[in-house]
């Protein structure tokens, strides 16, 4: 047994609960375990009981034992564990530290006491894996999300660790990147080493799985394998389907496709367009919300836009979709004033966006940040939700009760907005955008570390709200629920504009602007399904 | 400059900064300031330079003023002119070093790594923290609350203050938390680079107190 939890009960400092409680978990050399379950449920948790940063780092109230290859974790200091677990957290930008991305690497390397040629080996090595050989000699802290998750998975790589614990690889990466760490991912569980992962995005790896453990208040839920566990009734636990599996349910199907093969087997495609069609009409209204002609921007002297041409009607939602780094945050920032345009023109509600004052654009424009913690400072989570509506003059108590309902915030209403999850802070920040009833709303990356509750609760607002909506997301499968327009950007430049089916069967587009097909999209095309609709 | 180790630089630094600082007659501190102009120009870093000197013109500007008001003419040209000097070493210096050569140096100096790695991160962090303030100031100003230099904003300076602190210090545990993850405490550290004194450091560092011993020389003549 290469790891062994044993009725493990923790408790952090100065927490009144337990994050874990009475959790039990085996694992064997060589499996891929995924952790799946609602934020907060303990997943992180568990993951850094498998380093002894808890109880070592942490402190707290530990009780049970954990013990790694028969050593209880508890014996031996963190960096004895160096050899034996790779961690890799959540936020890549909070674990670089480094100067250049080769020092980055190399770090875990020279804590291992390594000799010099075979730290170049191993680095080497570990460039070459998670390709990042290119960005050797750059600073990290200028690298895209994508790029920095790859860097910190090859500083784990390098030290060929026995055990390699993800937390939420997938969250920062755009669809190529996240099928290249997949197929990594794949590659090295092969050569042996085991793979445990905390994730949301299900859809990403759990095919690839040999188990799926269901994490709910701090213990063990469910534990067996991915099918045997997507049989199961999972609603209680805010887990997102993988989108098979969710497919074959609402076609009535008892069985848990994880392919494009299996789901094609069981005859899922027969009910598959019914699940997720876009229901919001392009240009269901007629009065141009945004025009942009020959829009470009520069940063530190580089173009980060370029030639920008965009018309977007009231009543649309539109997606922008493409690699990290390809322009679409610069491109949403432009549409609140935070950015101005360097070259063209574009307008925004009538407003002429060289000139436009902040405090105007914020009273019509409802722009929802990637990161909610960037804008939280109020006591209470309502003063959080209306602070921004007072401030415009735009305060509406009927509309606040509809947002307090639709994402399930009123138990939460009197808390402070600092000890929410990730997750309900995030709602809390839909909620807040959306409460100055803006005429636009702005959504970068919405559902990045959702569950299915919280990714529920916006697919229905942003269906039922019929709002003109600019999202920008490698989320692909929501992209295709409430988007019926995609723009794909690359290298800060328009490469397409149209229905995701047409973008996704142009092999050349999804080339250059890094995408990968929905599973959906996959389903309809194999079996002649695809609908006027999708097809566009 | 650049075959000198991490060690040398860090000394000709504060010898230079020294000698700016004890020398009096206008002309040899203006062919000092000449030196290190001369020396970056030739490090090829100019442009960079320029951009430099442009963010604290202002406080130059100032401090000449100032200098002018209480001290009179020549002693604010000197006052200015000193600045501007050790400003250009110090930039010079991290152009050519990085943090981690300066930290490893260091370590291999014997220099206990505790401490050398508090400083290399706290001058990692505050780039960091620098960009995390932007974005604070970008998602409160996008929510309508005013965040102007003026005393209407005053009153709503918590809403970037509160977030920044906070983020601040998570960041900062969870950068602690990577650095342990990585085996920051490791008693049996190695380095993927090797940090040697040479002959020319020994000569480097030689000329360095030759011309600190000179100008403690003119200081006393003077």
């Amino acid at each position: 047994m290469l790891i062994d939890i044993e009725h493990v009960r923790y408790r952090y400092p100065v927490s009144e609960g337990w994050g874990l409680d009475d959790a039990s978990l085996q694992v064997e050399a060589g499996e891929y375990v995924v952790l799946a379950g609602a934020s907060g449920s303990g997943k992180s948790t568990l993951l850094r009981l498998l380093n002894g940063l808890i109880p070592h780092f942490y402190g707290g109230e530990l009780q049970g034992r954990v013990r790694i290859d028969g050593t209880d974790t508890v014996d031996r200091p963190v960096h004895a564990w160096l050899p034996f677990t790779g961690l890799v957290f959540q936020n890549p930008k909070a674990q670089l530290f480094a100067s250049s991305v080769e020092r980055e690497v190399a770090y875990g390397l020279e804590s291992l006491g390594l000799a010099r040629d075979e730290i170049r080996a191993r680095l080497d090595w570990a460039a070459e894996v998670a390709q990042i050989g290119p960005l050797l000699g750059r600073a990290p802290h200028l690298l895209s999300g994508g790029e920095q998750q790859r860097v910190v998975v090859a500083a784990m790589l390098a030290l060929r660790p026995r055990v390699l614990a993800l937390d939420e690889p997938f969250t920062n990466l755009d669809p190529e990147a996240a099928y290249q760490l997949r197929s990594i991912m794949r590659d090295i569980q092969r050569e042996g080493t085991t793979l445990i992962v905390a994730e949301h995005k299900l859809s990403e790896m759990l095919a690839d799985a040999t188990r799926l453990v269901v994490v709910a208040g701090g213990r063990i839920a469910l534990d067996g394998s991915p099918r045997d566990i997507l049989r199961q009734d999972l609603a209680p636990y805010r887990i997102n389907l993988p989108t098979f599996a969710r497919f074959a349910r609402a076609c009535g199907l008892s069985g848990s496709p994880l392919t494009l093969d299996e789901a094609v087997q069981m005859g899922v495609h027969a009910q598959a367009d019914q699940v997720a069609q876009p229901v919001n009409g392009e240009g269901s209204g007629s009065r141009p919300v945004i025009e942009a002609e020959g829009l470009g921007h520069d940063l530190a002297g580089r173009p980060v836009l370029r030639d920008i041409n965009l018309r977007v009607l009231s009543g649309d939602t539109v997606a922008l979709v493409g690699r990290n780094g390809s322009g679409k945050t610069t491109l949403l920032k432009h549409l609140n004033g935070l950015r101005r345009p360097a070259r063209g023109r574009l307008s925004v509600l009538g407003h002429d966006m060289r000139k436009a004052r902040m405090a105007d654009l914020a009273a019509q424009v409802g722009y929802v940040f990637q990161n909610p913690n960037d804008q939280l400072f109020k006591l209470t989570v309502r003063e959080e939700i209306e602070v921004g509506a007072r401030a415009t003059r735009r305060f509406d108590s009927r509309l606040l009760d509809a947002l307090y309902d639709n994402f399930d915030l009123r138990s939460l209403l009197d808390c402070s907005p600092f000890r929410l999850s990730e997750g309900q802070k995030k709602r809390v920040a839909f909620a807040s955008a959306l409460a100055v009833h803006p005429e636009l709303l702005v959504l970068d990356e919405p559902t990045v570390g959702q569950d299915a509750a919280s990714h529920d609760a916006l697919v229905r607002w942003l269906r039922e709200s019929h709002q003109t909506t600019i999202i920008a997301t490698h989320d692909l499968e929501f992209a295709q629920e409430v988007a019926p327009r995609w723009i794909a950007l690359a290298g800060g430049e328009t490469v397409a504009d149209g229905a995701p089916a047409c973008l996704m069967s142009d092999a050349r587009v999804m080339s250059i602007a890094g995408l990968r097909p929905t599973a959906r999209f996959q389903l309809a095309a194999q079996t002649g399904h695809l609908t006027g609709a999708e097809a566009g | 400059m650049m075959e000198l180790d991490p060690r040398t630089r860090l000394f000709l630094l504060f010898t230079f900064v020294v000698i700016v600082m004890v020398t009096q007659p206008l002309p040899v501190l203006a062919a000092e300031a000449l030196l290190i102009a001369g020396v970056i120009a030739a490090c090829g870093f100019m442009r960079a330079w320029v951009r430099i000197l442009r963010t604290v013109v202002l406080m130059l500007v100032f401090l000449f003023a100032f200098y002018v008001w209480t001290l009179g003419l020549s002693e604010a040209v000197m006052g200015v002119l000193r600045l501007s000097a050790s400003i250009s070493a110090f930039f010079l210096f991290f152009q050519l070093t990085t943090v981690e050569d300066l930290g490893n140096a260091l370590v291999q100096s014997r220099v206990p790594y505790p401490f050398v790695f508090v400083l290399m991160t706290a001058m990692q962090f505050a780039p960091v923290l620098s960009r995390q303030a932007r974005d604070v100031f970008d998602a409160q100003r996008a929510r309508g609350i005013r965040l102007e230099m003026d005393l209407a904003s005053a009153r709503n300076f918590p809403a970037l203050l509160a977030p920044l602190l906070i983020q601040a210090f998570t960041l900062a545990e969870q950068l602690a938390e990577a650095l342990e993850a990585r085996g920051f405490g490791s008693p049996h550290r190695t380095f993927m680079r090797e940090y040697r004194l040479r002959a020319v450091d020994w000569a480097a560092a030689l000329c360095g107190v030759g011309a600190l011993a000179l100008a403690i020389v003119l200081l006393r003549q003077g």
